[in-house]
């Protein structure tokens, strides 16, 4: 539906994919971003163009402090760009009201506050708060997103346990139960899989290709694991040191040369036709 | 916590089923405890009666359901004639009650919601300085303005969000921690002690003085229906908002993070938040003085009974407020036979081991 609405340059992107390519509607589209931390002068990331295609799964991947987390507080309107403009279907996110804006885009950040004693379900139901007003009870549409949520997420059998009770990876499928509730159409999730253990890494993961699958939901996700990012995402966006190192899918991006570019690891890739990492031995810290 | 657990399971999808078993319950006792700590009130004193005289008097058809009695109450009309134990008990005693009733309510929501806006459990009226820069506004308007004392809850309120955005200012270093928030509400509560104090050389007679000192205390002692009448509307417009906020303090209680992916303008929901909570605190400093430990130590317990879910622990300080106010001011009262303690010092006294044990039960308290 928002597609009419779309930025003209997105022909761009094609450049930036690679010549063998058709051109791809972006549902977010970020143009001559520079970011920094408040404390700090110096631009943590700066990145010219970066399209997170509609409809698709997408992950960021890099080494710590290559700045995934801090692109992604800014595709969400978490921090605000010393320069630049973040494109949702079209329209600055900068100007959008943060309601309606949240009834398109939901992020869920990597570190969430211990919450003790509130239920699975309650947290869930607060994520229909950009869809209700200030007096507005529950509506039927409000159930039926917990709902779906709850079930997709796969915690139907633990609404009424408290958060506190509930393992990390437990926790962290609640969470995504919440966003889920939200029901927007663009995902961005922030290291939802670090420090699970692997039986509820897969399950988020299933969780998102479900969603993704079904609802058609874009979903941009920074995952840790750069082999699992490539078996898992249509798309890759690697980044270095705040710049952009390359983008596409995880076929063309993952080679052994951004291993050693930018994971400073050296490695075999093969392709079978999956791609298999196979790292060897970290590089020694060379000077830039 | 776990009385949550155990109330009967809602049925699948539902409306959110919070109105449990254990926080009606609580309500229930709550309001028992209000009406006869209130009776007992009414009963004993320098005019004594029974208690069943005094439940009759209270609940005589003929005052409850007379207009004209309501319109001198509330808007200091025309006080029909009445007997001497009607007049006892309706124009003296039951408006102490009533008082207290607004006070304890209104401090209990007060430190509720600032607990969750700062997302400190040690945080109330008094730690972030609301409550000495209340009173000090307060007691500068008995001593020296004198003339404005029908417009307190809103000198009060003042006074309240000068010293709260003071403390902001000073704890404010890119953020504020529950540490920082503590230490500056402690220097600004110093320095409006120090002017509260220094307005005594001012006042004129030695009187004033003494109700300025046991107001500083927090007291509920000569309370009658103008401070109710001064009172009772902040009150209501705060208690309003502070159930209807419920809602979003809860989702505040989410983190800054998610709330505001969830679309939450924080910033100004925590600012118009802090109001209400201000407000409140006015309200019930404007006709009580600074009731110590109150604000801090009614959610806590609520929040031990029924849970923190904000809808629950809104609905359930609105209740065990006023019980526990007229409780202690019962004390306050009665207990050291003929003279009257100022019910701050029965709610400090009572209030501080309670906080104490708290903090030695909960490891984590205040994140300290």
């Amino acid at each position: 539906m928002a597609r009419q609405g779309l930025d003209p340059d997105v022909e761009r992107s094609t450049e930036l994919a690679g010549t063998d390519r058709v051109a791809i509607d972006s549902a977010l589209v970020a143009e001559g971003l520079a970011l920094s931390y408040p404390t700090s002068d110096e631009a943590v990331v700066d990145c010219s163009r970066l399209d997170i295609p509609e409809g698709a799964v997408t992950a960021l991947v890099g080494p710590n402090g290559s700045g995934k987390s801090t692109l992604l507080k800014a595709l969400s309107n978490h921090i605000a760009p010393d320069d630049g403009t973040v494109y949702l279907h079209g329209e600055s996110i900068q100007s959008m009201d943060q309601k309606a804006l949240a009834r398109e885009l939901g992020h869920l950040s990597q570190e969430n506050d211990s919450l003790g004693s509130i239920t699975v379900e309650d947290l869930a139901y607060h994520g229909r708060y950009p869809h209700r007003g200030f007096f507005d009870s529950v509506t039927e549409a409000d159930r039926e997103a917990v709902e779906r949520a709850l079930d997709l997420a796969g915690v139907d059998h633990l609404r009424d346990a408290e958060l506190g009770q509930l393992s990390g990876g437990q926790k962290q499928l609640a969470w995504i139960a919440m966003v889920l509730a939200q029901d927007t159409d663009v995902l961005l999730l922030d290291e939802p899989t670090t420090f699970l253990d692997l039986y509820h890494q897969l399950r988020v993961l299933e969780t998102i290709r479900q969603l993704n699958e079904e609802k058609d939901v874009t979903v941009a996700v920074v995952l840790h694991d750069i082999s699992q990012a490539a078996r898992f995402a249509d798309y890759l966006i690697a980044l270095d040191d705040g710049e952009l190192y390359d983008w596409g899918p995880p076929e063309n991006v993952v080679t052994e040369e951004l291993l050693a570019d930018v994971f400073d690891v050296e490695a075999e890739v093969r392709h079978d036709p999956d791609v298999r990492i196979q790292p060897k031995a970290a590089l020694s810290d060379e000077s830039e | 916590m776990n009385e949550q657990q155990s109330s009967p399971v809602h049925a699948r999808g539902s409306p959110r089923g919070w109105l449990t078993s254990t926080l009606v319950g609580f309500c229930l006792v709550s309001a028992v405890l209000t009406v006869v700590a209130g009776i007992v009130q009414v009963s004993f004193g320098t005019y004594s009666m029974t208690l069943a005289q005094a439940w009759n008097t209270v609940f005589d058809p003929a005052v409850l359901f007379n207009l004209d009695v309501w319109n001198a109450f509330l808007l200091d009309g025309e006080l029909p004639e009445m007997s001497t134990r009607r007049t006892v008990v309706w124009n003296l005693r039951v408006p102490r009650v009533v008082v207290g009733i607004i006070a304890g309510a209104t401090l209990a929501i007060s430190g509720a919601i600032f607990q969750a806006v700062t997302r400190n459990e040690l945080a109330s009226p008094f730690v972030l300085g609301v409550s000495s820069g209340a009173g000090f506004a307060v007691l500068a308007t008995l001593v020296v303005f004198s003339g404005f004392a029908p417009f307190l809850p809103l000198i009060a309120a003042m006074g309240g969000t000068l010293a709260f955005l003071l403390v902001y200012f000073i704890a404010w270093k890119g953020g504020t921690s529950p540490v920082r928030l503590v230490l500056a509400g402690v220097i600004v509560n110093m320095v409006f002690q120090s002017l509260q104090q220094g307005l005594f050389f001012f006042a004129e007679d030695l009187g004033v003085v003494q109700t300025a000192i046991a107001w500083t205390t927090g007291s509920l002692t000569g309370t009658g229906w103008s401070e109710v009448r001064i009172a009772i509307l902040p009150a209501i417009v705060a208690i309003v908002f502070a159930l209807a906020g419920a809602r979003q303090l809860n989702v505040l209680l989410l983190g800054e993070q998610t709330a505001r992916s969830l679309g939450m303008r924080v910033e100004r929901v925590r600012f118009l938040l802090s109001a209400v909570a201000i407000l409140a605190a006015s309200a019930a400093i404007s006709v009580a003085g600074i009731v110590g430990f109150f604000g801090l130590v009614v959610p806590h317990i609520v929040r031990n009974i029924v849970g923190s879910d904000y809808r629950q622990l809104m609905l359930g300080c609105l209740f065990a407020g006023p019980a526990l106010m007229v409780t202690a001011d019962v004390g306050a009262r009665l207990a050291l036979g003929g003279a009257q303690m100022p019910v701050g010092v029965v709610t400090g006294l009572l209030g501080g081991p309670y906080f104490l044990y708290l903090m030695r039960k909960q490891q984590s308290m205040g994140e300290l």
